[in-house]
């Protein structure tokens, strides 16, 4: 330092490594993964740096932001970043840092019609754009190496957004956002797309901690209906008013999708999650709208809007179809996770229909609400069992389903049948340890998760 | 009233602006707003930054660096940090495509 040169202030992307001793964790021979995964502390680091570093990330819905300088701050992986619109209409997205001493810029979750950040310590101001404009007092401003021009906030490295999603990358090789789903899109747009006006978040975002490890919501969401009929089960008969049972409806009209390690699992029974939300008008507009849904997205993927079903794009980012929360397992060490919720629902919708989902939402899939408290529980405990000593030596069993693959060439992607099956958690699994074996984007596009080709029709003709 | 030519009207841009140095005085900056151009000092009453950073919103103008908004016209000041005084604009007119402004005290 005592040297004294000029600083180099461009923005720095770190780059992947190779952790083939974390990808071997996950044992595919045999169904099977390490319970080291959920809560070493090595592997934890290792994920940060290859996994949040790099893959596309949930930021926000873009309904959350419709005017210049209007924000959300968020995470990616652990890093703090500021989602913001500009003025020419596009979305920035920026690390909540001063590049001087690093403190955060801004301190509030949202906002409206942001000027600037002004980072709190110096007075460094930056605009929208993440340039800098001022230093308090201009005493840097006034010094002849001062090269303001050349610092600014950190640019997340890509964004883009998929039918109002807004997603973000640190990785400025990673490929477009288009790319990054493949035609998982066929899936997302039963929820995104089956109504012209599209979709808009609704009420705030409820946070809270759990004490889990990030993967086991990441897992259970991704392809965990089984879950279902033992954990929910008091809940689910306080609502429904009557048990739930293991029907045909999961096995033969029921289906898990993989692609890429995203997953989603469903039936094809119309409002069995809007049920849960336990207001009959809701299950009455679900219905109703079915037609148009069928007009516009054909008969399979018209079926899933409201019924029993749930998906995680890989890593973090998960929904319900048809019960409307969506949300992000925002990683906060191995062993703990802050959940952001919001509810998701068709602009189009009357105020009212809107009004019931966010009440049911809120019921069902927040702190207190009657499912998440169930699952919580069981995650925090699954988190702290596998850490015993001896207990992280034994196996782990993810093997429902090993033989019910199916060609399925209406469908896109890995297809197993029945949704009461553990395929979509070893393709998430076997897309965790892809990421930790490889260190560029080649191997991770034509790796064994990628789609197998196939010419499904749904694609095609949409 | 003694009139300084500026700059080409054609120079401005909507939503921009735009700096002009002015020989023996503090800049002068121009933006367009209510049809035409409107001319005033560049150098924000709060902190000496250059307007010249900001932008046009809803008939104000708007500092880039501490967020103050100015009404066009009469230079109240908005959302300002403590301290910042009025901004001041002055008379312009547009003669040959230039926009003339009357900068006198």
């Amino acid at each position: 330092m005592c040297k004294a040169g000029r600083p180099d202030m461009k923005p720095a992307y770190p780059q992947a490594g190779s952790y083939p001793q974390f990808a071997d964790l996950v044992d595919t021979e045999r169904s099977q993964v390490d319970r080291k995964v959920f809560h070493d502390e090595a592997i934890y680091q290792a994920e940060l740096r290859q996994i949040f570093g790099r893959a596309w990330l949930f930021l926000a819905h873009e309904s959350q932001i419709p005017g210049a300088g209007d924000f959300v701050r968020t995470k990616m992986g652990e890093d703090d970043v500021i989602v913001v619109r500009q003025r020419d209409g596009k979305i920035g997205a920026f690390l909540n840092s001063c590049p001087h001493r690093g403190n955060r810029v801004c301190m509030v979750d949202a906002g409206k019609k942001a000027r600037g950040f002004i980072c709190n310590y110096h007075g460094w101001s930056f605009g929208i754009d993440g340039r800098l404009v001022g230093t308090d007092g201009k005493v840097y401003d006034t010094d002849p190496d001062f090269e303001k021009h050349a610092i600014t906030l950190t640019p997340v490295a890509q964004v883009a957004s998929y039918k109002g999603l807004v997603f973000g990358t640190f990785d400025p090789n990673a490929p477009s956002l288009a790319d990054w789903f493949g035609p998982f899109t066929w899936y997302l747009d039963v929820m995104l797309d089956n109504d012209p006006e599209g979709t808009e978040f609704i009420g705030g975002c409820i946070r809270s901690e759990i004490e889990c490890n990030w993967k086991f919501p990441a897992e259970n969401f991704v392809g965990d209906i089984l879950h279902a009929y033992w954990t929910h089960q008091s809940g689910a008969q306080a609502i429904l008013g009557g048990g739930v049972d293991l029907g045909p409806q999961y096995d033969e009209r029921a289906f898990q999708a993989s692609i890429y390690g995203h997953g989603i699992e469903t039936n094809l029974d119309k409002t069995g999650n809007t049920k849960t939300l336990g207001y009959p008008e809701l299950v009455d507009y679900v219905f109703s709208q079915y037609d148009k849904a069928k007009d516009r997205l054909g008969e399979t993927r018209a079926r899933m809007v409201g019924a029993i079903s749930s998906c995680t794009v890989f890593p973090n980012f998960s929904f319900l179809p048809g019960q409307a929360t969506f949300r992000v397992w925002q990683p906060k060490g191995p062993n703990k996770i802050e959940l952001y919720t919001w509810t998701l629902v068709n602009k189009s919708m009357p105020e009212h229909i809107k009004e019931l989902y966010r009440r049911g939402t809120m019921m069902t899939f927040s702190p207190g609400g009657v499912f998440e408290m169930d699952d919580g529980e069981n995650w925090e405990y699954c988190t702290k069992a596998n850490e015993g000593w001896v207990t992280r030596h034994q196996p782990l069993h993810y093997a429902l389903g090993i033989s019910s693959k199916i060609d399925a060439p209406d469908l896109p992607g890995h297809i197993h049948r029945g949704s009461l099956n553990d395929a979509n958690q070893r393709y998430f699994y076997t897309r965790w340890a892809e990421f930790m074996r490889f260190d560029n984007w080649s191997d991770l596009m034509t790796a064994e998760t990628a789609p197998p080709a196939k010419a499904a029709p749904g694609v095609a003709a949409e | 009233m003694s009139l300084t030519r500026l700059c080409a009207l054609a120079d401005l841009g909507p939503d921009k602006i735009t700096r002009v140095e002015v020989e023996g005085r503090s800049p002068v900056a121009l933006a367009l707003a209510d049809g035409g151009a409107v001319a005033f000092d560049d150098t924000c009453p709060h902190a000496d930054e250059s307007l010249s950073q900001g932008w046009v919103e809803d008939g104000r103008i708007v500092c880039a660096v501490h967020f103050a908004e100015f009404e066009i016209g009469s230079g109240k000041a908005h959302n300002a940090p403590i301290g910042c005084g009025r901004l001041r604009f002055y008379p312009t007119e547009i003669r040959d495509g230039a926009v003339h402004a009357d900068l006198a005290d």
